[in-house]
């Protein structure tokens, strides 16, 4: 079923560059149009999960990663809409088809644990996947500052200074968008914590509740994570970083939560391995 | 006749070379009169403009006059020779003639299409026609780019828009800081240029604009003339530029006022705002190091020189149309031009021509007077007909061809013709009467 929404994102990916390339305007309102139908398309898939399961599928891997490309999504929707900025589009749409390939061929059912209910466990994972999408879109607004920092510095107006915001208003976007992150990652870190410990009590028998401690990479690197983006926001501003550096953390912040959301969920950890 | 183009422009020269090689600096009418009696050229206009330094004459011998120019721009500017050769370019003929239609268009320009240099290129005329340097072949030349100018200006849009350093600069700062309301803008020195760019940006809202100037009376004069600024005295620049996200530099100081290090102690305080430099002074205000300052962004008027390409990318439709007007009014030049090459033969051919006709129908008088008077002015018409007729086609090929074949062809007709020089010396009237009725 994620098959079908991941159809409207590759078409929305194809659009979007077009639009970059040749700023095309009917491209660009194709691109959108695309994703919107994308969109609505995993809304529909993600509701269907939810009524057949009793809750929002975020579970296994599989179906957070699904989830997750929902959220991203919707967010860059709500971005390009409220901005009427469609540049980022074409950096955010590779990251939506990467992802979202893998719910669309791991077409697994939703892991049914014991050890995972209750509305903690709910507030925990979906807090965490707002959180990443905001990252996702910080980390792509960082390079596109990026791209225009270099072109602007190094005196060349080329091919991105013509087609990206404003250094300024990147700047903002990336800041906006590392605040919501970093609240979500707050709030689904402390949460994590109170249901672990709750679990505990009534599923002490769990090999994953056995290992979660801090010990475990999953839990660890979302730590790590969480000191990055709170050095972002709070240090380095202070310290007189910003613009460029602050879009670098963004970078690095990102591709750490990839990894710990990706790579460690499917093969390192034991602790979140539903 | 040789046309020959000697000269600098932004595109050969850098700043430093430019801004020594200006004929303004002693006039140019002074100019004009120390090049004509060097004797080579025959006739001579030179553009000079803070962007290039350009020398058009009209010569027998270009290879003479080339150094003749040469050695004239390096004592009348007393710029050392070896500075300015390795950036002189030179045009011959048509390559010249096609060089000042694209300047005249605004297509040379530093900023594309900028309206200021057409009427650069007509003082130059002017200055040139009242020192009496110049004459039939740069009078047409200039005229010609002239027309060139003002259909690029009404047939495309090249033109149009701000298109000129001082937008460069504004497009620029809405790059940097998106929205310009609520920025504060110093202006350094008072100059027009300066003046310029500070009105641009105000049209964009900033919030505060501020003078600083060496003097205060200056400054209050420039703030009052753009309205709605204030004037800050020297000794308050630094706080002044603490306080600034976008300045514009236009001084007349021959050192750089801001350095590397004097730049990083006003960034420090700042944190993280970034600080756009416009530097459009010449010689520059700016150390080219400060640019290194991560928030900085530092440019000087070469460096504008690239956001223009960006334009003239973005024109590219237009500049494609500018330049065939640039062809198309080339082409007809280059009719004329090549044409006054055979002008003395085709005279000649044409008197000779009327003359044989005359002395036939003096020779048949007697017969055509017994005929009505109707008649023998039929016959006189008829006779002038086969004439023309006959020195149509030779004389289109005269014009229509190349210098060489010109010359060639011109030699074959004095000899097939028996034309002397005597028959070519009078009478030029009928054949530019005959230019004139050529269409368009």
């Amino acid at each position: 079923m994620n098959a079908i929404p991941l159809l409207f994102y590759v078409g929305a990916m194809l659009a979007y560059g077009v639009h970059f390339a040749r700023r095309h305007p009917i491209a660009g309102r194709t691109a959108t149009t695309l994703l919107i139908f994308g969109a609505l398309a995993h809304t529909f898939v993600i509701g269907m999960q939810t009524m057949e399961f009793g809750h929002v599928p975020v579970a296994g891997a599989t179906s957070a990663i699904s989830t997750f490309v929902w959220l991203l999504a919707l967010s860059y929707l709500y971005t390009e809409l409220t901005t009427d900025e469609r540049a980022m589009g074409v950096f955010i749409l590779p990251l939506i088809v990467a992802l979202q390939t893998i719910p669309a061929l791991r077409p697994g059912a939703e892991a049914g644990s014991d050890v995972l209910k209750g509305p903690l466990f709910g507030v925990h994972v979906s807090s965490l996947l707002f959180a990443y999408a905001s990252f996702a879109l910080a980390c792509m607004i960082g390079i596109t500052y990026m791209l225009q920092f270099k072109e602007i510095k190094a005196k060349h107006l080329g091919f991105f200074y013509q087609r990206l915001p404003s250094l300024q208003v990147l700047d903002r976007m990336n800041h906006v968008a590392i605040v919501i992150g970093w609240i979500f990652l707050s709030v689904g870190l402390v949460v994590g914590f109170v249901w672990a410990a709750q679990a505990k009590s009534y599923a002490a028998g769990s090999p994953q509740v056995q290992a979660m401690s801090i010990g475990d990479p999953k839990i660890l690197v979302a730590v790590v994570c969480w000191v990055i983006y709170s050095f972002e926001l709070f240090a380095a501003r202070l310290i007189g970083w910003g613009g460029r550096k602050t879009a670098y953390l963004s970078l690095i912040g990102f591709s750490v939560v990839m990894f710990n959301f990706v790579a460690i969920s499917y093969f390192l950890t034991k602790s979140h391995n539903f | 006749m040789k046309l020959l183009l000697v000269g600098i422009s932004h595109r050969t020269a850098p700043v430093e070379i430019r801004e020594r090689v200006d004929f303004n600096v002693r006039g140019l009418p002074e100019a004009l009169t120390s090049l004509a009696s060097r004797g080579s050229a025959k006739e001579a206009v030179i553009v000079s403009t803070c962007n290039r330094a350009e020398v058009y004459v009209a010569c027998d011998d270009a290879g003479a006059a080339r150094a003749d120019v040469s050695r004239f721009i390096t004592e009348f500017t007393e710029v050392p020779q070896g500075h300015v050769e390795p950036h002189l370019q030179e045009f011959v003929d048509l390559d010249a003639a096609k060089h000042l239609f694209r300047v005249a268009a605004g297509l040379d320009s530093l900023v594309v299409g900028e309206p200021q240099i057409l009427g650069q290129v007509k003082e130059a005329h002017t200055a040139a026609a009242e020192t009496r340097t110049t004459g039939p072949v740069l009078n047409r030349l200039f005229h010609s780019s002239f027309a060139v100018g003002k259909r690029v200006r009404t047939e495309t849009s090249l033109g149009s828009g701000a298109v000129s350093v001082s937008y460069a600069a504004v497009a620029l700062a809405k790059k940097i800081f998106g929205d310009l309301s609520g920025r504060n803008v110093a202006v350094i020195g008072a100059g027009e240029m300066g003046k310029l760019t500070a009105l641009h940006m105000k049209t964009q809202g900033v919030h505060r604009m501020t003078i600083v100037s060496r003097t205060m009376a200056h400054a209050a004069r420039t703030a009052q003339a753009i309205g709605g600024a204030s004037a800050a005295p020297w000794a308050e620049l630094d706080t002044v530029l603490g306080g600034s996200d976008i300045v514009i530099s236009a001084t007349g100081a021959a050192q750089p006022i801001l350095t590397k290090a004097h730049l990083e102690q006003i960034m420090r305080p700042r944190r993280n705002r970034p600080l756009f430099i416009i530097d459009i002074a010449l010689p520059r205000d700016v150390e080219a190091a400060a640019g290194e300052i991560e928030q900085v962004f530092l440019y000087n008027i070469d460096d504008l020189q690239a956001t223009v390409r960006e334009n003239l990318a973005r024109r590219a439709s237009e500049v494609t149309r500018a330049e065939s007007i640039v062809d198309e009014e080339l082409a007809k030049f280059a009719a004329w031009f090549r044409s006054r090459g055979a002008i003395p033969t085709l005279v000649a051919l044409r008197q000779r021509f009327e003359a044989i006709r005359r002395s036939e129908l003096e020779r048949l008088d007697f017969k055509l007077s017994a005929l009505p008077p109707d008649a023998r002015a039929r016959v006189d018409e008829i006779t002038h007909l086969i004439v023309e007729k006959l020195l149509l086609t030779p004389t289109e090929q005269l014009k229509s061809g190349d210098a060489e074949s010109v010359g060639a062809y011109a030699e074959a007709l004095t000899r097939l013709f028996a034309l002397s020089d005597d028959d070519a010396a009078s009478n030029v009237e009928p054949f530019h009467r005959d230019r004139r009725r050529q269409p368009r």
